[in-house]
């Protein structure tokens, strides 16, 4: 007969072998040894500065982010600088959220450098929690294109540099929908009822449907823009949206769970190489143009400053700036990356060619950006916005 | 434990505090890990914020809970509907695999309830999200779903109700299967066959004696997939749709999209409190004198 196994013994075992696989990852990250990658507020330590950014917001060959010919291989090389770069910028929300308890007590966060969204940097920069850029050690910012220079968000230009910009649009999956789509009135179309996604970013999801609406985003006021907060709220309740998501939405479109969602022009020009079906179109009514940031949070030596100076100088090179671009595929800030792209050939200089990497006068000027909100303003939009997307 | 020390030996009364010094991690595991969070999220909850990125200042604000009853009230009639279905299914589901596995599972036993741990190898988010490919539109399950009589050619699983409970279900069935199977696991089940010695017919010796003695574990079970599944907001975000958001979807927006702390703190408290409520009627209702709650 087999062996009873007795209470005790069950949950000693059970308890031991639980226990062994919550402590095992813990010992295998402790084995790991010097491993870059650290949480935010670790960022420290490493390098001669440290920059946090978004996942898949740079080149990284051979799958290795230090990897030789990389970005940031030839910046260590060409400057003897050492940069710690880590990607755990995931959403601005829950950045600012990790951040604010540190910044607001004047403590440094450990970054040197990190990557908000325009608006974001906005905010950051009312708070008072931004030390200056030294501009005069980043001459190459002279190419950076005109409007992004002293954008709303930073008047005068003197605490924040672009990254990399891009739009939201309407993209979507034409073996779902059987035919194009132009505005964002035929997200609307009772034929998609239950497979319209919208983005958890307000600013995107909002501000489409607004200029849908015939409202314009460059000074925005929460009455202003309540038929577009109608508007949304009607589409949710007769179930015409299925979800909001984050940058997941690239799966329910490809699953076919999407027939169209607003989505961003990068995700969708890779999406759509391995599946051309899946197309992206800024509506006829307009579309977002938004940019993320390097900003210096405060709280980091001079010679850290220093040291981030040297890498901004060195991403606005034109040639280094097209490295980046031909991975990342969003728009550059930088001047000069279209005819760098068109010198490298293959590949790339098809990079040049599309609208949604270097977008003409027609296309921009069909593209908004959104105009400072302050914190009580902020405060009646996200609260709305919330309520409708059902958090 | 505590007669022992009457007798005036100092040896003995020596070790009078021995207990407490034993007890002592615990104590002082509870007090930090739970009352003083406890008494923190109590003092957030009545507080105002001057500006929305300030501190919270207290000030005896009740406000916050009169505006999370009121203005939340369905996200929590929701959670607490889904959970309970949840933990409902957890036990039809998980009771006759627990009480198979304890009666048929010979020398396979502790390999069989090891396959019920195997799940928690993968984390639980990628568990979730797992399903979103498994039952995506395109996908052969909601084709077969769709061959269902009552499913019109567009019906889905994603996205509806019933996906949310599905996710709870799966996602909580071990800590139900669990605790049945230990409290089944020690009953002799020689008294079957004194109850059919005494001429019970095997449903009836299951109903009054089986059942009864494994009603502890049913009770844990019950409290370890309730208690979670109320609280959880991943299998809303994930397989759910925006007429499917819980509680802990308001929660976790409202700590970190908002900043808006207080009323987060005010929404936690709530939804504690209405479930130590729910224990407490259910514990009284199960009679388990075994467990001391």
């Amino acid at each position: 007969m087999a062996k009873r196994v007795t209470r005790r013994d069950f949950i000693t075992r059970t308890g031991l072998a639980v226990g062994g696989l919550a402590i095992a990852p813990s010992i295998l990250a402790a084995c790991g040894g010097s491993d870059s990658s650290s949480s935010a507020g670790g960022g420290e330590g490493g390098g001669d500065l440290a920059f946090d950014n978004w996942t898949l917001y740079i080149d990284k060959p051979y799958d290795d982010l230090y990897g030789a010919g990389g970005t940031l291989d030839e910046f260590q090389k060409s400057t003897g600088t050492k940069i710690a770069y880590t990607e755990n910028y995931n959403d601005n929300n829950e950045y600012f959220a990790k951040i604010q308890p540190l910044l607001s007590k004047g403590e440094p966060i450990g970054p040197t450098i990190i990557a908000p969204t325009f608006w974001m940097a906005g905010r950051l920069l009312g708070l008072d929690w931004l030390d200056k850029l030294p501009l005069d050690k980043i001459p190459n910012a002279k190419n950076l294109i005109t409007n992004l220079q002293k954008p709303p968000s930073d008047p005068t230009g003197e605490f924040s540099l672009p990254w990399q910009s891009g739009m939201a649009g309407i993209a979507y999956n034409q073996s779902v929908t059987g035919r194009e789509l132009r505005s964002v009135a035929d997200l609307w179309d009772p034929a998609f009822k239950g497979k319209i996604g919208m983005l958890t970013e307000m600013r995107d999801t909002i501000g489409l449907i607004a200029m849908s609406e015939g409202i314009d985003l460059a000074k925005p006021e929460f009455d202003r823009f309540q038929p577009a907060f109608a508007k949304l709220d009607e589409q949710v309740k007769n179930g015409q949206i299925r979800q909001f998501t984050g940058n997941d939405y690239v799966d329910d479109l490809e699953q076919g769970n999407y027939a169209a969602c607003i989505g961003w022009s990068g995700d969708v020009v890779q999406l759509s190489k391995s599946n051309p079906n899946i197309k992206f179109v800024v509506p006829e009514s307009g579309g977002t143009l938004w940019f993320d940031t390097m900003v210096l949070p405060k709280g980091a030596s001079q010679e850290k400053i220093d040291a981030a100076a040297k890498w901004m100088n060195y991403v606005y090179d034109p040639v280094n700036a097209a490295r980046i671009t031909e991975t990342v595929q969003y728009i550059s800030p930088v001047q000069g990356v279209q005819d760098e792209l068109r010198k490298r050939g293959a590949d790339a200089s098809a990079l040049a060619d599309s609208q949604l990497l270097f977008p003409d006068a027609t296309t921009l000027a069909n593209l908004q950006t959104w105009g400072t909100l302050d914190e009580a303003q902020e405060q009646l939009f996200d609260e709305e916005f919330a309520r409708i997307s059902g958090a | 434990m505590a007669k022992a020390d009457t007798g005036g030996n100092t040896g003995l009364r020596k070790g009078r505090f021995a207990p407490y010094g034993l007890l002592s991690p615990g104590i002082i595991w509870l007090l930090l890990f739970f009352l003083v969070p406890v008494a923190m999220l109590a003092k957030a909850s009545l507080s105002t914020k001057p500006s929305r990125f300030a501190e919270p200042v207290f000030s005896w604000d009740f406000s916050n809970y009169s505006t999370a009853l009121s203005q939340y009230s369905d996200e929590f009639v929701r959670s607490f509907v889904y959970a309970g279905i949840a933990t409902v299914l957890a036990i039809l589901i998980g009771y006759p695999l627990a009480y198979w596995i304890a009666t048929s599972g010979g020398r396979w036993k502790n390999f069989l309830i090891g396959l019920v741990v195997v799940p928690f190898f993968t984390s639980y988010l990628i568990r979730t999200i797992a399903w979103t490919s498994i039952l995506q539109d395109d996908g052969p399950v909601v084709a077969l779903y769709r061959l269902l009589p009552w499913v019109g050619a567009d019906g889905r699983i994603l996205a509806t109700p019933m996906a949310v409970v599905g996710g709870l279900t799966y996602n909580f069935l071990s800590f139900m299967i669990l605790p049945i199977y230990v409290s089944l696991e020690k009953i002799d089940f020689r008294l079957t066959d004194a109850a059919a010695d005494l001429g019970s017919p095997p449903f009836r010796a299951f109903r009054k004696v089986i059942f009864p003695l494994s009603l502890p574990g049913v009770f844990a079970g019950s409290l370890l997939v309730f208690i979670p599944a109320a609280g959880d907001y991943l299998n809303a975000r994930y397989l759910g749709s925006p007429q499917t958001s819980m509680i802990g979807t308001v929660v976790q927006n409202k700590f970190l999209v908002q900043f808006d702390y207080p009323q987060a703190a005010a929404l936690s408290l709530v939804l504690m409190v209405i479930i130590t409520a729910l224990v407490l009627i259910y514990s009284k209702f199960l009679g388990t004198e075994g467990l001391a709650v």
